[in-house]
């Protein structure tokens, strides 16, 4: 055995990086991609767990009536019409999904009570609002299909805390 | 040399300039900066042999701990070096955490590697894959953390990175580092290795 000698990575340890260490380093993050994959929605779980946290909601629960499914992560996309009801201490959300064009939905939903509610619709980082009518009463239009959540705002902001939805596949 | 172009391409200036936004009060900027760095910091703590359900807690943890300390972080494009280092110190408190319960975690770290063995043959059907998966595997614990996080960055951030990964100093970048240049004279010496 030769003590004297410098092992190979020494020498090499000491040079300025090349075009060929930028391959290997994006390989390595290739194979560390495929071997231990970042879960699919975890950054919209991340994302809305900011939300929540900012908001101090109150969680809503999705009533289980044949719609449970929809809840599961990579369910299947509900192409026909699919009612879902999502409830907690202070207000029910009933929302209806119906086809909106070949690869959209429209969303007609009631929250109760919710006259004038604010209602945001969470898509990832894409948030859209509308407000409902006097009976509650709220309409999305061409609405991506995806994972997606609600939060209702009471128009009475002292009425009840912000009310947020667990995330749908719609 | 500091070249303005450079500077906005890494994932280092362009977190720092969300988080900015972020503090000037642009709500949405925080959803960005949640999506860009999510991957790295997953594969940071990852790297502290946690499984997968706690990566996620320690994650949401440290994102939140991040919101409650917004006003406190001094250089704001210096953000992802304060998330590695706060997602690091919560994996190292989860892993004490389980070890109390679990004697087997500590039996576990002696063995090199023990995690990283396991899932490749499942996943890594090509060829190449495997001969570059069986050489890192071989690294030092540290070194493959180090190459396993930035390899989610941008080059000239690597010092700055290995910093935050409480690495010494000149372990990678601007020079070729000890991690790099065991990892490719590994290579160089295995005669099935071919860079594609």
């Amino acid at each position: 055995m030769n003590t004297s000698e410098i092992p190979a990575w020494e020498s090499l340890a000491a040079q300025p990086m090349d075009a060929v260490d930028e391959r290997v380093l994006s390989q390595v993050g290739r194979l560390y991609d495929l071997v231990d994959p970042v879960p699919d929605d975890l950054v919209d779980r991340l994302q809305f767990a900011i939300t929540l946290d900012a908001l101090q909601v109150e969680i809503a629960t999705l009533q289980l009536s044949g719609a449970g499914e929809l809840a599961m992560r990579g369910a299947e996309q509900v192409n026909a019409m699919k009612t879902l009801t999502f409830s907690s201490e202070s207000v029910t959300t009933m929302v209806t999904i119906n086809p909106d064009g070949p690869d959209r939905v429209r969303i007609d939903g009631w929250a109760a009570p919710g006259a004038n509610a604010s209602v945001e619709l969470h898509q990832g980082s894409t948030i859209r609002e509308v407000v409902a009518d006097a009976d509650g009463r709220f309409v999305f239009s061409d609405v991506e299909h995806g994972l997606t959540r609600f939060v209702i705002r009471s128009a009475e902001a002292a009425a009840h805390p912000p009310v947020a939805t667990p995330a749908v596949e719609i | 040399m500091i070249n303005a172009e450079a500077e906005q391409s890494t994932l280092v200036s362009r977190a720092g300039e969300a988080f900015q936004r972020y503090r000037q009060g642009e709500q949405q900027a925080m959803a960005e900066l949640v999506a860009m760095l999510t991957p790295i910091l997953w594969h940071a703590v990852r790297a502290q042999r946690l499984d997968r359900e706690s990566t996620e807690d320690v994650l949401q943890t440290t994102w939140l701990a991040l919101v409650g300390h917004a006003d406190r972080i001094t250089d704001s494009r210096a953000v992802l070096q304060w998330l590695l280092v706060a997602a690091r110190r919560e994996a190292w408190r989860v892993v004490r955490g389980h070890s109390r319960q679990s004697p087997y975690e500590i039996e576990d770290d002696a063995i090199t590697s023990s995690e990283e063995e396991l899932p490749e043959n499942m996943v890594l059907r090509d060829v190449d894959d495997k001969i570059l998966w069986s050489h890192i595997a071989q690294l030092p614990d540290r070194c493959r953390e180090l190459l396993r996080v930035i390899a989610f960055a941008d080059r000239p951030d690597y010092a700055e990175l290995a910093r935050a990964l409480r690495m010494p100093i000149g372990s990678i970048g601007p020079t070729r580092g000890r991690c790099l240049a065991k990892l490719r004279s590994c290579l160089a010496s295995d005669a099935r290795w071919e860079l594609r």
